[in-house]
């Protein structure tokens, strides 16, 4: 199949990266795919669809950190404080209480993989 | 600010409130009672030191009225505690919080009701009298639909008016638990909802609890001895 060619940089949407750890009960676990789908269902509740849509959000799928529950997603420059915002309305994933922490905000991946990857030899949570 | 421990119709206790406070990047936190807990007084205090010296964060003591009557036990008792908070909702009650230069935040005055419970003769009070307004982020966590969306505007309201004539305000968890504690960047994420500038949402959750903790301090020395009267 042909791929499409990419959009020059001048019009290619400027976007964030917002890496943040899942701090949940001692003893519960819960899958990634639980919060995923917990992500999607708070901001489309919350925002409806017409306004996810404008906050060009999506979870990085290849960045979790399954031990530390850590993860990234990614969003439109102008829109972090409201993606922020609705990660703070996640309280539960299934039967287990959660709550989460912002690690790091950033317009490369590289740099929030770092703050990741130092929060992940922390031994303290 | 605002979190409520298993002692005043909370799930958590005093310890598990600050190791997570402590997690989430909190250097303090205003843990808050009801009158009637004031008999144990000491014993609340002596539980906050011992549990604020073992996990490094700073735990404040408030109470929180709940009526007219608390609210006039607990300002002539002002020196003995760090925070007082009123319950907003109630038309009266919010207008005598703004009205008292002792009490320190007027808490979700729109709650359970359809209007704002806040309008711009109170908000002046509030600024002459130094009280600050709260934006509780529980409430919106904890309803939805038709119920969530009419709170936000009522917020989004009390934002504008605190805005327009310089009242105080500060952004809380409103936690019954330590899963209801979110981060600071949530809560200032949740103001910039509201309609503060990002700057604005930032002091609600940083400088505006500093200087009232700069006043608890005042307020608890025995040169203080009532709002604008002290010992020199």
């Amino acid at each position: 199949m042909k791929k499409l060619k990419v959009l020059p940089m001048s019009l290619r949407e400027k976007k964030r990266y917002v890496g943040f750890k899942v701090i949940h009960e001692k003893g519960e676990d819960f899958a990634h795919e639980d919060l995923i789908a917990a992500v999607w269902n708070t901001l489309l509740d919350f925002y409806g669809e017409y306004g996810v849509s404008n906050l060009s959000f999506q979870i990085v799928k290849n960045v979790w950190y399954e031990k530390k529950k850590m993860g990234v997603i990614r969003c439109k420059h102008t829109e972090v404080p409201k993606v922020i915002a609705g990660l703070g309305l996640i309280s539960r994933l299934g039967d287990t209480k959660v709550t989460i922490k912002i690690l790091k905000v950033s317009g490369t991946l590289k740099k929030v993989k770092e703050k990741l990857a130092i929060e992940a030899k922390r031994k303290d949570y | 600010m605002h979190i409520h421990t298993k002692f005043s119709e909370g799930e958590s206790t005093v310890e598990e409130i600050a190791s997570m406070a402590k997690k989430l990047g909190y250097s303090g936190v205003c843990l808050v009672y009801y009158p009637n807990k004031f008999k144990e007084k000491e014993k609340l205090e002596e539980e906050i030191k011992n549990v604020s010296k073992a996990y490094g964060v700073k735990i404040f003591l408030g109470f929180k009225a709940r009526n007219v009557r608390e609210l006039n036990f607990l300002v002539e008792r002002r020196k003995e505690y760090d925070f007082l908070l009123v319950r907003g909702g109630n038309l009266n009650l919010n207008r005598k919080a703004v009205e008292t230069p002792e009490v320190d935040i007027l808490t979700h005055p729109e709650l359970e009701r359809f209007d704002s419970g806040f309008n711009h003769v109170m908000a002046k009070l509030a600024r002459k009298n130094n009280v600050a307004i709260e934006f509780n982020f529980r409430e919106v966590m904890i309803t939805s639909k038709a119920t969530r969306s009419r709170i936000l505007k009522n917020l989004k309201t009390n934002a504008m008016v605190c805005k327009k004539y310089g009242a105080k305000m500060v952004i809380t968890s409103g936690a019954i638990s330590v899963w209801e504690m979110k981060d600071p960047l949530v809560l200032a994420s949740f103001g910039t909802l509201l309609g503060m500038s990002i700057e604005e949402a930032k002091k609600a959750i940083s400088s505006v609890p500093e200087e009232m903790i700069k006043m608890v301090r005042e307020r608890r020395s025995k040169k203080w001895i009532r709002p604008g009267v002290k010992i020199v």
